[in-house]
């Protein structure tokens, strides 16, 4: 790996302590900002869903009230997508990485950056300190019409809902570009198309996606936001299907911008913890891009019981089925990734290894429901809430905590605890399962999501039990990874590069410094770590 | 699933078995995979250095093939049973939309449909179904759904309000029944109880929205209709809405509540009147359903009945009672 010198460009000296955060435009404090954000609301987003389970743990108990609790399970979905999953994946882990990645200094537009995180993280406090102080949505995540609408729910939670979700809109739509611009023109010397690494591919189709989907959403929210207050009649003289249309074009692919990511994580993390080149690279990135483009094809899944013209919802349940196939080469792909491989089953793998054995039910099942009788049959039932949590948790948060174990010693200097971060992988993994595999049979029984609660005799007490077990145990494998996160300050230094790994950000130190790169490297093939230390004389 | 009891849920039922028969091999196959993976290829010693293959045109080929053609024999089928659940009638599915309550041509279309015994119009509410039988009875009910059994039944529903799903797992498909729009629901059932759950979120008590079928031998059915029929022909209240209407506009009730449209613009009452009576319950008080009966207690004595209310016990007389009930049920 050959280096070239660029001269660092002049900015100011970055400021220490806590100004040096709120003004710095460097793209990994920023990162960490988002991830350090995003993971609190994680926290608060859980602990509404440990209270929705308790009072679904039995029949007929009153824990909270109805209205808090469709309140909580709102906000539950809300915080969960839109300031979550989403803001670490993309905001979180591409910040960081995707520059490191390619080896370049920064993001094209930094202060740009610094802004989308400043709007994010301000969006999400109105949305939450609107929560605490019960000017409350409970519309759910889906907000649809007509019942989000003035006439029933007039209070102004739902307006500070909307108000949320649309800046939250505006702070994802102008990281998008600045991701597509920063892997489009910043790459080091020598990184083709087909060097780039797995994550970036990943990250930029996500804001490819972010770019398409997002103002559609917007648009949404903003029509409705104007029939609350300024009486016009989008959403009350139309059909109702309206809303969802829009609703859903953004929210459909938001499962992609949610899973690309995290996919793009896995393809990074078992190579390196196989000693092997990433199996068929070539069709683990066509893909990721085929995913991202059909992922634009199939919104009316969500829909197919809500009174589309059935010709329609047969093409969409035709492109739903279709997006199956490029999943499915992936996931194969990792599968041969491993095989013959030298496993190295550190906390990272590991995470790893669980996405790929619970995202596969969350494919399994997602190809049942896009059969439009199946559909008919487990729509909006807790099959689906089932479904994806498998393809969410199992899928994105899996690959979250995969991420938060590989890179947290390039971000921290420091290794994690490995006994806990096995603990905490194996609690996670049963109680992830324990939660929701009930799930799937509760919804088979007929028991529909969103309902705060329910008489006994219908089949239902034990599988819900069993959930609400699973959930403390799940929330307390989470406890145990802050208690690891909190003993990083003394864990023992990492070193550039702890696991051998086969990209660029490896090569520089740990943390980087404020530039990245000394020295910008030039890139020769998609491994140019791996490389390199083939060429090191042995020691 | 829960056992189906009309051929759509049956054919629902045997479309599901077959999937999961792919869906379980194909878990299998992965899984199985992954464990052997794991269980075969660890890490032996520090330095070991596994042969780097960057890939298989044949095996990716395979897994992207095979898969498709799995994936089409899924569609196949799915397509196949959505087929035959229309066999019965000339209609595109069992379950059906018409976007436009007045689109006679749809109206014309879903009637030629299929053969029909009994049609009954439905209305979701937050948070109840109501039903109405035809033939001019007045005979209606709401929570329950009384039929005659082994009979082709067609719903005609609507919603009053916001988005509404009428699920009844063993019945066949689900549908969501939408304001201003229509949606059709065939069923043929033997007797039996049957029990389903609103599906679309639709406000506090959405959990509470429970949908019950009776469906009775031909002889009961007959029997409790004609019972029904006598009750609803007998006579009615004797408030007048009119008289009521003046009672209201000019009594002590405006001062604070709230009409729109009339000359009631107080604003303590909580709640607004303007749909009083398509509110499920009286004063917002669990349990306390709106219905005359209740309306007259609460008009009587609200005291009595929500110790601590802001509102006033006005000393109504019993007729004067009747009339505002009369009146205040007509504000939908
Ligand atoms: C801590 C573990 C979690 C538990 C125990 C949990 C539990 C639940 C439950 C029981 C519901 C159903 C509420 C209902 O429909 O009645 C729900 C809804 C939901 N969850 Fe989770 N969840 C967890 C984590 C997550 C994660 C990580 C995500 C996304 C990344 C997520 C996204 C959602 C969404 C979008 C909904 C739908 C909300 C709505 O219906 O509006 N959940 N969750
Ligand atoms: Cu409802």
């Amino acid at each position: 790996m050959a280096s070239i010198s660029i001269p660092i460009p002049l900015r100011e000296r970055a400021k220490s302590g806590v100004l040096g955060w709120l003004a710095t435009v460097d793209h990994k404090k920023i990162g960490i900002m988002y991830m350090v954000m995003s993971f609190a609301f994680f926290i608060a987003a859980g602990l509404m869903a440990l209270l929705i389970r308790l009072q679904l743990a039995a029949p007929n108990l009153q824990v909270v009230d109805p209205n808090t609790y469709n309140q909580l399970f709102t906000m539950h979905g809300s915080v969960m997508i839109f300031l979550f999953t989403i803001p670490m994946l993309v905001g979180g882990f591409g910040n960081y990485f995707v520059p490191l990645m390619i080896g370049a200094r920064d993001v094209a537009f930094p202060r740009l950056n610094a802004f989308s995180f400043w709007i994010t993280l301000g969006a999400g406090l109105v949305m939450l300190i609107g929560f605490l102080f019960g000017a409350r949505s409970d519309a759910a995540w889906t907000a649809y019409v007509p019942y989000s609408t003035k006439s029933f729910s007039p209070t102004v939670g739902m307006d500070i809902w909307l108000m949320g979700v649309i800046l939250l809109g505006i702070g994802s739509t102008l990281g998008a570009v600045n991701f597509l611009v920063t892997v489009y023109s910043m790459r080091a010397p020598g990184m083709t198309a087909w060097r780039i690494p797995m994550f970036v591919w990943a990250m930029a189709t996500t804001a490819g996606m972010v770019l398409l989907a997002t103002p559609v959403l917007t648009a949404a929210l903003l029509m409705l936001v104007a029939d609350r207050n300024f009486n016009t009649q989008f959403f009350t003289t139309n059909r109702v299907q309206l809303w969802q249309h829009m609703f859903w074009f953004y929210s459909h692919p938001a499962v992609y911008i949610m899973i690309l990511p995290a996919m793009g994580i896995i393809s990074e993390v078992i190579p390196v913890f196989s000693r092997k080149p990433l199996f068929g690279l070539r069709a683990v990135v066509i893909s990721t891009v085929l995913i991202g483009l059909l992922g634009f094809t199939t919104w009316v899944h969500h829909m197919f019981v809500s009174g589309v013209d059935p010709a329609i919802e047969r093409f969409f349940m035709f492109t739903t089925m279709v997006i199956a196939v490029p999943t499915g080469v992936k996931v194969f792909n990792w599968l041969a990734t491993l095989w013959g491989g030298s496993l190295n089953f550190k906390t990272p793998l590991l995470m790893c290894l669980g996405f790929l054995a619970t995202f596969v039910i969350g494919g399994i099942s997602g190809v049942m429901q896009g059969a439009i009788p199946i559909d008919q049959y487990v729509h909006n039932s807790y099959f689906v809430v089932a479904h994806f949590h498998y393809v969410l948790f199992g899928g994105s948060v899996f690959g979250i905590f995969a991420a938060l174990y590989y890179w947290g010693p390039k971000i921290t200097g420091r290794m994690f605890d490995e006994k806990l971060g096995k603990l905490h992988f194996w609690l996670m993994m049963i109680g992830f399962n324990v939660t929701f595999f009930p799930m799937h049979f509760l919804g088979l029984q007929g028991m529909p999501r969103r309902i705060a609660t329910y008489d006994p005799g219908r089949g239902w007490e034990l599988g819900n039990l069993i959930a609400t077990i699973g959930a403390f145990l799940l929330a307390f494998s989470v406890l145990i990874f802050i208690i690891n996160a909190i003993k990083l300050r003394h864990g023992e230094p990492a070193g550039n590069d702890p696991w051998e790994g086969n990209t660029l950000e490896w090569s520089t130190a740990s943390p980087p410094p404020e530039y990245n790169f000394r020295e910008i490297p030039t890139v020769e093939s998609d491994r140019p770590l791996f490389d390199e230390r083939m060429r090191m004389p042995q020691l | 699933m829960v056992p189906p009891v009309t051929r759509d849920a049956e054919l629902i039922n045997d479309l599901y078995n077959v999937i999961l028969i792919f869906a379980v091999v194909v878990f299998v196959l992965v899984e199985g995979l992954l464990i052997y993976s794991v269980v075969k290829f660890r890490r032996r010693s520090a330095d070991e250095m596994p042969q780097q293959i960057h890939g298989s045109r044949t095996l990716e080929l395979a897994w992207t093939i095979i898969p498709a053609i799995v994936i089409a024999v899924i569609f196949g089928l799915a397509v196949d049973t959505m087929g035959r659940m229309t066999a019965r009638g000339t209609l595109s599915n069992p379950v059906a939309h018409v976007h436009a309550i007045n689109d006679v041509a749809a109206r014309q279309r879903v009637e030629r449909a299929q053969p029909v015994d009994l049609v009954i119009e439905v209305t979701g509410r937050q948070w109840v179904w109501q039903y109405k039988y035809p033939g001019g009875d007045g005979v209606t009910t709401s929570e329950e759904l009384i039929v005659p059994a082994n009979k082709n039944i067609r719903l005609d529903m609507t919603a009053a309000d916001v988005i509404h799903a009428w699920w009844m797992p063993e019945l066949g498909p689900m549908i969501y029944v939408n304001p201003g729009e229509m949606s059709y629901v065939w069923f043929n059932v033997p007797p039996g109880d049957y029990i389903g759950q609103c599906n679309v979120y639709c406000g506090v008590a959405h959990a509470r929205m429970i949908s019950k079928v009776k469906a009775l031998p031909q002889a009961e059915y007959d029997e409790w209709y004609a019972q029904q029929a006598a009750a609803s022909s007998a006579p009615t209240r004797p408030g007048d809405p009119k008289a009521g209407k003046n009672i209201f506009m000019n009594g002590a009730c405006i001062a604070c509540h709230y009409i729109e449209g009339t000359k009631a613009q107080g604003k303590v009452a909580p709640r607004d009147l303007t749909n009083f009576a398509t509110y499920p319950t009286i004063a917002q008080l669990d349990g306390f359903e709106n219905n005359a009966e209740n309306l007259v207690k609460w008009l009587r004595d609200p005291q009595a009945v929500k110790p601590g209310t802001a509102m006033p016990n006005l000393n109504l007389k019993a007729q004067e009672i009747e009339d505002l009930v009369a009146y205040l049920l007509t504000l939908k």
